[in-house]
């Protein structure tokens, strides 16, 4: 919303600061988003007397003038209007001058126009910004003072500030209401234009009386409390005279001519919308205009007056003739029945259209304008009558024109204010204030309620405003007295509760861990969209294994983002592709989030909590130090393994994750995972195929864990295992072994065979070689240790279970020993 | 030559010897040589058997006495030779320390993700506990029990990304749908006044979503901090000192607040709050657009409607609410140039956090 502030102060006395000002609004909860000051676009621009006027010696058309601009010299200019003329009075603009153009400014400058120098320039209106008029040039009047700046000449120190006006306040939409507003800041009084205004009407009533031949018919009451016509008559339409043109030019809207402008000028001083319809163009047959306002039909068409044709809903609604719709009822009106410049009688509506219609029309249209801004917050219906008074008295005035006697109108139901008690102690207690009982009486009272005082009951009797429709509750009071007192003044505490005590529940206890583990392994965290794009799960080879359906969105920002994702790893094998692009090699990246799937007739999304992560490159740079090992499956199978310890889970199995199941693997180094029987998600190295089809240079090694799955393998603590006190035998056992034998199945033969005295068999070597070992077989190397926790094992005693031991394992495997 | 004699000069030349040795592995050689298993010392003691009685106690007497003297020469050169070795080691061994670190690769903390637990863990210390919900949410938990019903203007401030609802039903509005990605947090808390005993201390971080185009200032999913509080005696007053403390621990204790009046649907009386300028410590600058203040957290007493749908007495309880952007908070304290960097997944941006 714009405020004038030449306009406001009409109205109510600002003292003086800007600044102070500002920030008075800005604390009492209209934001100021902007400061403009009128006039300024005209710098440069002054009054100029027209000495002399010769033919341009080279031009039929242009003429050369001296100018007097109040300066020791006239001015020499070239100009081409025809209205100019020796002795007129008109605005110049200097060299140096900017004028307001589309394109955000128009400098003028020292020129030759065929050959005559030209030093400024004589304006139209238009070219000033004031107006459509480019017939000619703007010819002032005779006692224009030479030489005074033009926004000083036409008093345009004009300050406008750009206010953020809260929902709940359509009484801030207007003129009328923000110098209340300052009212109540400032604590000054208010006076209201609207008696007078509307009084005016009486010398300009003429005519037969409007319901003659005019009706008003509302169908559907949910729609319309109140409808009011009235008809001016003997209209002329033309150009607003300077004052209502520059008053609706500051609020933001164009001039476009005096009834228009008089429309517009009631709904920026009163936050009333109203609407002007050329009143021959909704005639009936039999002369007479029959309003009817009705729901919109399904599918009915209708041109709204920005030339946009709309199909319409039965939500919305329209207001019609019996024979079509003629407007958008508190959105738009029809571009066939606007007022045109030869419309000679208006039909001038003022009305109260429900608010959820309203609202829900201009968002079903993508349609907003300053009339469905009010509606949709809720436009006042008792001065209705008032307002359509002082409107058609206004416009009759600006156009010549009449008003017939009386009006047309349907009122189901006028608002009355709502009566409501403020608890003066209450309120001072909820707030934690001290703020007394007259400061409220009286800020309520500016703030147009009727207040009184009950001191023993410790109340304030309120009767609020038919135009605070969002004061409703003794709540809504306390915020009004809180924000104009000033909420900087109440005393900074902290609650006292003796009951509160603050926690993590366990599942983000265990995500902690996670992150913490993560982080130390060397992984970053990082995060990615949760839109998708519906092709990322065929890209990765996951669409056909994928849980549910994809989550769509109906208004999605883009196509690529037109699903939320089912998986986090596209999000994350792109954010690899663009490191790759960028140079950085090494990439350690892992994000927990929640991905989503639905299914037929599920209301709401499942949405599960992932870790994913992937390792592509190496954990560091090649060193002076340390050699660069490329990630494999390994490392991220160690990572997994890591988290084992951290989250004191059993320990983790993995088996072999096939193709059938998981086409986005890479077959044979992947695998799921599992602990104490629950399968936790699955590592490997992603499949070439899906790793090329985001662009990204591999190996890929990932994993994906379920968070909801480690929480519930996750045990509180781990168990204290006794530190043994007897000397250990260590013994290095290297077995021959054919390919298809699993270090899992090694360690579980090992283990049973070994009996008590072996306490680990630790792999620390695998070796292959055709000759030595032979083809399709491997050595793996172990290194095994023996102890007793009660003695210190004897030779012979370690030799005979070793002996025990690679007995068992080589009938269990296969293996040939070497030692 | 007597055997005294003989002891005589062996001691004399192993001692010349010891003194002549040039490292500690001589002086063992010297020691096995002489005091070892069949040493040249060593086989007049196990002689001693041989040597008449007369001169037994004289003989023992200086063959215990050259051992000794040799046992102590070769300690004495043991100590300073060996002392020489290890400094001379110690001299060789020397690096240059301004080579780099065996590089130990240790991962970072989303810089979301650390503000949520920074802003977090101040909340656990003020006996507060951390809640989360799902980020799709119904109409209802998103805005209606937060008293912003259908058509309520207050929903157009945010724009909202709706979800097709499997079950086939149909919204008033074109485009719209009960079920949607959530604007805010807020809901959590509804949640949470639905299920939780009174009072309650809670703040809800997470993820939300609204339709506006990725910029370097917007990001159409972002991140919220919201509070809630519901107990008896809870004051405006109240609400001041804990967002104020709030602000000191997040940006410093010289920083102010500032409680601008504001509407939200959810609380009433409603405010935004400003936490003043760091840079031209409330002068006026470009960061803070010459106001000195920067625009931190929305917040308010929780509306009495919404206490009520949640079933508790607003009669007897009060409370309230807040609600911060995380990333802005980022964009304050840490000058990210472009939000969207945050979503970039680029090693060289996590890697500074």
């Amino acid at each position: 919303m714009r405020l004038s502030l030449n306009w406001v102060s009409e109205y109510v006395e600002i003292p003086d600061g800007l600044q102070d000002l500002c920030d008075r609004l800005d604390l009492t909860g209209t934001g100021v988003e902007g400061v403009e000051t009128l006039g300024e676009a005209l710098e440069g621009v002054v009054v100029g007397h027209v000495l002399t006027c010769e033919e341009h010696p080279d031009s039929d058309h242009m003429h050369v003038v001296t100018v007097d601009v109040g300066e020791a010299e006239p001015v020499q200019i070239v100009c081409g209007a025809p209205n100019i003329a020796a002795g007129i009075k008109v605005p110049v603009a200097k060299v140096g001058a900017v004028l307001p153009s589309e394109d955000g400014g128009f400098k003028i400058k020292k020129s030759k126009l065929r050959g005559v120098v030209s030093c400024g320039m004589c304006c139209s209106k238009r070219e000033l910004g004031r107006g459509t008029d480019h017939d000619g040039i703007w010819v002032l009047p005779e006692d224009a003072p030479v030489g005074v700046a033009m926004s000083e000449y036409l008093d345009e120190g004009d300050t406008v500030l750009d206010l953020e006006i809260t929902p709940n306040r359509p009484d801030c939409l207007s003129v009328t209401g923000l110098a209340r507003e300052l009212g109540a800041m400032y604590l000054t009084d208010v006076s209201d234009p609207l008696p007078e205004a509307a009084a005016r009407l009486e010398q300009l009533v003429d005519g037969v009386p409007a319901s003659e031949d005019v009706t008003v018919t509302i169908a559907d009451e949910d729609r319309c409390v109140r409808y009011n016509a009235r008809v001016v008559e003997g209209v002329k339409v033309g150009p607003s005279p300077a004052w209502l043109a520059e008053r609706v030019t500051a609020a933001g809207a164009r001039s476009i001519n005096n009834i228009v402008d008089v429309t517009n000028y009631i709904l920026f001083l009163y936050g009333q919308p109203l609407h002007a319809f050329d009143y021959d163009r909704l005639k009936g047959a039999d002369g007479k205009v029959d309003v009817i306002i009705r729901p919109a039909k399904d599918g009915e068409a209708f041109t709204t007056l920005d030339g946009q044709p709309r199909e319409l809903t039965q939500d919305m609604t329209v207001i019609a003739t019996p024979e079509r719709a003629v407007a958008l009822a508190g959105v738009m009106g029809g571009l066939d029945s606007e007022v045109e410049d030869d419309t000679t009688c208006v039909l001038l509506e003022t009305a109260t259209f429900s608010r959820a219609h309203t609202s829900r029309t201009s968002r079903n249209l993508g349609l907003i304008s300053e009339a469905s801004l009010r509606y949709e917050r809720g436009v006042d219906a008792a001065p209705i009558d008032e307002i359509s008074k002082a409107a058609a008295a206004l416009m009759a005035e600006v156009s010549g024109g009449h008003v017939r006697p009386g009006c047309v109108e349907v009122c189901l139901d006028v608002p009355e204010g709502r009566d409501l008690d403020l608890r003066i102690g209450r309120f001072n207690a909820m707030m934690g204030s001290d703020i007394p009982a007259s400061f409220m009486e009286d800020v309520l009272t500016r703030l147009g309620c009727t207040v009184q005082l009950d001191g023993d009951a410790d109340v304030l009797h309120v009767r609020t405003p038919t135009f605070r429709p969002d004061l409703e509750r003794e709540i809504d009071l306390y915020e009004e007295v809180l924000r104009l007192w000033g909420m900087d003044r109440i005393a900074p505490t902290l609650p006292a509760s003796p009951a509160r005590v603050g926690m993590r529940t366990d599942a983000q206890a265990v995500r902690r861990t996670v992150d913490a583990t993560l982080r130390a392994c060397g992984l970053s965290e990082t995060m990615t969209y949760s839109f998708a794009d519906p092709e990322d799960m065929v890209r990765l080879r996951m669409d056909e294994v994928a849980p549910g359906e994809a989550v769509e969105l109906l208004n999605p920002m883009n196509a690529d983002h037109a699903i939320m994702r089912r998986s986090i790893f596209p999000g994350l094998l792109r954010s690899v592709a663009r490191n790759q692009a960028h140079g950085v090699q090494n990439v350690q990246l892992y994000e927990i989030g929640t991905v989503f799937s639905t299914a037929p007739e599920r209301t709401k999304p499942k949405e599960v909590a992932k870790v994913a992560a992937v390792m592509v490159g190496a954990m560091g740079p090649e060193s002076w130090n340390a050699s660069r090992i490329p990630f494999d499956f390994f490392d991220a199978k160690g990572v997994c393994e890591a988290l084992t310890h951290e989250l004191a889970c059993a320990k983790m199995r993995f088996k072999p994750l096939e193709a059938d199941e998981a086409p986005y693997v890479q077959p044979g180094r992947a695998a799921r995972i599992f602990s104490g029987g629950i399968e936790l998600g699955w590592v490997a190295e992603l499949h070439p195929l899906a790793v090329e089809a985001f662009d990204v240079t591999g190996p890929v090694a990932a994993f994906e864990l379920d968070m909801a799955a480690l929480l519930k393998v996750t045990r509180p603590a781990r168990d204290y295992v006794g530190i043994p006190s007897f000397p250990a035998v260590e013994v290095d056992q290297a077995f021959v072994v054919s390919e298809d034998v699993t270090h899992e199945k090694m360690e579980q033969v090992m283990g049973s065979a070994g009996g008590k005295l072996l306490e680990s068999a630790a792999l620390f070597d695998v070796y292959r070689d055709d000759e030595r070992v032979g083809a399709g077989k491997k050595s793996m190397a172990y290194r095994l240790i023996y102890r007793a926790s009660d003695r210190t094992l004897t030779t012979d005693e370690v030799e005979r279970a070793h002996a025990k031991l690679l007995k068992k394992v080589e009938a269990a495997t296969g293996a040939e020993t070497r030692s | 030559m007597t055997t005294i004699e003989e002891l005589g000069s062996l001691k004399s030349s192993v001692l010349a010897d010891i003194a002549g040795a040039q490292d500690t592995s001589r002086l063992e050689e010297i020691r096995i040589a002489v005091l070892g298993k069949s040493g040249t010392l060593t086989v007049y003691l196990r002689n001693m058997g041989s040597v008449p009685k007369e001169q037994k106690a004289e003989v023992g007497r200086i063959v215990n006495q050259a051992k000794q003297e040799i046992e102590g020469a070769l300690e004495a050169a043991k100590a300073e030779l060996s002392a020489r070795e290890l400094s001379a080691r110690v001299a060789s061994d020397a690096v240059d320390i301004t080579l780099p670190g065996r590089s130990q690769h240790i991962g970072t903390r989303h810089l979301i993700n650390a503000i949520i637990d920074e802003i977090s863990d101040i909340f656990l210390g003020l006996g507060y506990s951390v809640i989360e919900g799902p980020e799709v949410e119904t109409d209802y938990y998103n805005f209606e029990a937060l008293n912003a019903p259908a058509d309520h203007p207050s929903r157009s401030m945010q724009d909202t990304f709706y979800v097709r609802d499997m079950t086939g039903k149909v919204s008033a509005v074109r485009g719209e749908s009960d079920i949607l990605l959530r604007t805010q947090t807020s809901g959590v808390q509804v949640h949470a006044m639905e299920d939780q005993p009174l009072p309650i201390y809670v703040v809800a971080p997470g993820k939300v979503y609204r339709r506006d185009v990725a910029d370097a200032s917007h990001l159409p999913q972002f991140h919220q901090i919201e509070g809630l509080v519901v107990d008896e005696g809870i004051t405006f007053g109240d609400l001041k000192g804990t967002l104020d403390f709030l602000c000191k621990q997040i940006f410093g204790p010289d920083r102010k607040t500032r409680f601008r009046a504001h509407y939200f649907p959810f609380t009433e009386p409603s405010a935004e709050v400003d936490v003043s300028c760091g840079i031209c410590h409330g002068e006026g600058c470009r960061m803070c657009k010459h106001t000195g203040w920067l625009e931190i957290l929305g917040c308010g007493m929780v509306d009495p409607n919404v206490l009520f749908m949640s079933g508790i007495d607003p009669e007897v309880y009060s409370g309230f609410a807040f609600g911060m952007g995380v990333e802005r908070i980022a964009c304050l304290k840490y000058d990210v140039p472009d939000l969207r960097m945050l979503l970039d997944g680029d090693m060289r941006f996590l890697s500074q956090f």
